[in-house]
């Protein structure tokens, strides 16, 4: 470890000394905050601190990034398994509605090993298929730990045991609204840009007409959806057959679909016009047809910008997804709007932490992706 | 004529089919919201009567428009909204209870050919809960006891919002009509501030806050040992929770307005209080918590 990121040695060395738990009689009394000795005892929270001090100095003296990255890793692991722990030793003998949470020493403590491994991950390098691979390991390592009872516990976990059924089933409709819109604003709006490659004329005001839908803010487009989707479910049974519904998904995705064009459209355009003009007449040079051209030159050319877009795109619509809950379209914003109707944080935390997490998942994936593209930047 | 009428019911039924034959019963995304729908949903479904889950569906203006455009059948509101769906917030009708489940019965049937069925006696509106150590010793239970009570020295503190301190048909109505006058030293002002913030403030007396600016039902009033002060001058427009059912839903059921009406007559302010707060401090799904309840009153019959 070299440099001013030495500087995150010092919150990670002085994250004990702030709260490490946050102990509540129930999910929305006031929080105690409980130090480290407090919340694991006396020994463990010694040897804690001593495999913290080793970590520290371990990564002050690694010397390639991959071990930076292995000593990081290790660190963020064992943060969150004391979190698990120390949530179990607490709620030891206490009334079931009281929750643990974790404090503001485990969240500098994380946040600062979570940079350490992300400058170590950036210093390494690596190719767009290792990347993969540590994204891959990541959710591994993620969901074996969750699944493993380590963290059952913790406030956040207790929610989820409240509602595991509900929670995959919202999970899925999550996934659907913002995959599926994905799909069909990509279907749509690829072809679209390609035509208004060729027809200048058209393309200002088309790409006006979605920087505008772009502008409306997500709540009230849906609630202009409901009315004429309304409409056609109760006039064509074809519509009604298909699903089709004012309130629910349909709604929803047909929002995050309108808010998909703009970004997939311009970039199409942009990808496309952006292909040098030296190339264009090569082509046409060697006497390709037009839909040859297009096909075999200019949308490969063009591909990285497209898919850049997309990535925008699925960032955007995972995020954007959980506006849906608030006309019954499901996904995880679901447990954010009840939680914010309890005023029940974990509750809020249920829904949000999955999000970030798929979002994040999926931007990685897209990234080494655009990496794995000839041409593309990495 | 008989028979084009039963041809043209079947067309219809066949062409509406999917959309009638399943109850859809719905509610407000909120925490009663969760509570109520799911008490509706499971009287149904004991009953027989096929449905479909859309509880907690959305914000008001959401559950609202649904149900008048035939996309959900059945839901509970409250009277005093009627008010603004009509916007007719202004007039004093909406004051007194009976008149207002009265008014918006009448207007709805009218209008937009919904039923509200018998409401429940619990009325979930703005007003304040004073500190059970607090209002016990000095015998204030309503408005009128606290009015005399503040005005003849009694030490309080209220938590509230600047809303409900600052907004004419709030604080400043309960003080012209009660008689007494909160100085600022009285007062706790939370800008922004929610009732979760208010009842945590009187329940921690947090700056010596004894009273809290409350919803009449919310969940954390109970665990919080607060008293909600009867509103016995009919100051706030009456919240009282209805089912509310589209016509044509319950001309084909018409057994759901006698399935629900025991329910929703046992919901007292009481009763609803220590739902929600099932609910909303003890983290139990909503459905386990409604489910318990009808059981445990022997209203699944």
């Amino acid at each position: 470890m070299r440099g001013g990121i030495r500087l995150l040695f010092l919150p990670l060395a002085l994250s004990p000394l702030l709260p490490f738990a946050v102990f509540r009689a129930n999910r929305i009394a006031q929080g105690e905050p409980r130090s480290l000795v407090e919340t694991l005892g006396a020994g463990p929270a010694a040897l804690a601190v001593a495999a913290l001090a080793g970590g520290i100095a371990a990564l002050a003296f690694a010397r390639r990034p991959a071990w930076g990255a292995a000593i990081a890793a290790a660190l963020i692991l064992g943060i969150v398994l004391a979190a698990g722990w120390g949530a179990s030793s607490l709620m030891a003998g206490v009334p079931t509605q009281a929750r643990v949470s974790p404090g503001a020493g485990f969240w500098v403590a994380l946040v600062a090993a979570a940079l350490l491994l992300i400058d170590a991950l950036a210093r390494m390098r690596p190719r767009p298929a290792l990347r993969l691979a540590l994204v891959g390991f990541a959710v591994a390592a993620g969901a074996l730990l969750l699944s493993s009872g380590a963290l059952s516990q913790l406030s956040v976990m207790q929610e989820y045991r409240n509602r595991s059924a509900a929670f995959w089933r919202e999970g899925a409709s999550h996934l659907w609204l913002a995959f599926g819109s994905f799909a069909a604003a990509m279907l749509a709006g690829v072809p679209l840009g390609i035509a208004l490659t060729r027809r200048a004329g058209a393309r200002g005001s088309v790409l006006g007409l979605l920087t505008m839908l772009q502008t409306i803010p997500s709540m009230a487009l849906f609630g202009m959806l409901i009315v004429p989707l309304g409409w056609l479910a109760a006039n064509l049974p074809a519509a009604h057959a298909l699903g089709i519904r004012g309130i629910g998904a349909a709604p929803a995705f047909v929002a995050l679909f309108l808010y998909s064009l703009l970004p997939i459209v311009a970039n199409t355009v942009a990808g496309i016009t952006g292909v040098p003009r030296s190339v264009t007449e090569a082509a046409d040079g060697m006497g390709l047809t037009r839909r040859q051209r297009l096909f075999h030159v200019d949308v490969p050319l063009a591909l990285p910008v497209i898919i850049t877009a997309a990535r925008i795109v699925l960032v955007q619509n995972i995020g954007m997804a959980t506006v849906g809950a608030l006309i019954g379209a499901g996904g995880f914003g679901t447990f954010v709007f009840q939680g914010i109707g309890q005023t029940a944080t974990d509750l809020i935390l249920l829904g949000a932490l999955p999000t970030v997490a798929l979002a994040s998942a999926t931007s990685a994936v897209m990234d080494a992706l655009i990496g794995m593209l000839p041409g593309g930047a990495r | 004529m008989f028979r084009t009428l039963m041809l043209s019911a079947a067309v219809t039924a066949s062409f509406a089919g999917a959309a009638s034959a399943q109850v859809v019963v719905s509610s407000k995304i909120d925490t009663e919201g969760g509570v109520l729908g799911n008490l509706i949903l499971a009287v149904l479904d004991h009953a027989g009567i096929e449905t479909e889950n859309r509880v907690q569906l959305g914000a008001t203006p959401v559950v609202r428009q649904a149900l008048v455009a035939g996309e959900i059948d059945i839901y509970p509101e409250y009277t005093g909204n009627a008010a603004y769906f009509f916007n007719r917030a202004e007039e004093p009708i909406w004051r007194n209870a009976a008149d207002a489940y009265a008014e918006a019965k009448k207007l709805d049937a009218e209008q937009n050919d919904l039923v509200w069925l018998t409401p429940a006696p619990a009325n979930n509106t703005w007003g304040v809960a004073v500190r059970r150590d607090v209002a016990e010793p000095a015998g204030v239970t309503t408005f009128s006891q606290f009015g005399q009570w503040v005005a003849g020295g009694g030490n309080v503190k209220l938590a509230a919002s600047s809303e409900f301190v600052n907004s004419a048909p709030a604080l400043p109505a309960f003080q012209a009509a009660y008689g007494f006058t909160l100085s600022p030293e009285q007062l706790i002002v939370l800008s922004g501030g929610d009732t979760a913030a208010t009842i945590q403030a009187a329940s921690n007396q947090t700056s010596g806050a004894n009273a809290a600016m409350v919803y009449g039902t919310d969940g954390q009033i109970a665990v919080s040992n607060l008293v909600v002060l009867e509103d016995d001058k009919n100051v706030q427009p009456v919240y009282q929770p209805a089912p509310v059912i589209r016509a044509e839903t319950l001309a084909e059921h018409p057994q759901i307005e006698e399935l629900l009406k025991p329910v929703f007559e046992s919901l007292t302010l009481e009763t609803l209080q220590e739902l929600n707060g099932k609910v909303q401090v003890d983290g139990l799904p909503a459905a386990d918590v409604a489910q318990e309840y009808l059981t445990a009153n022997g209203l699944l019959k």
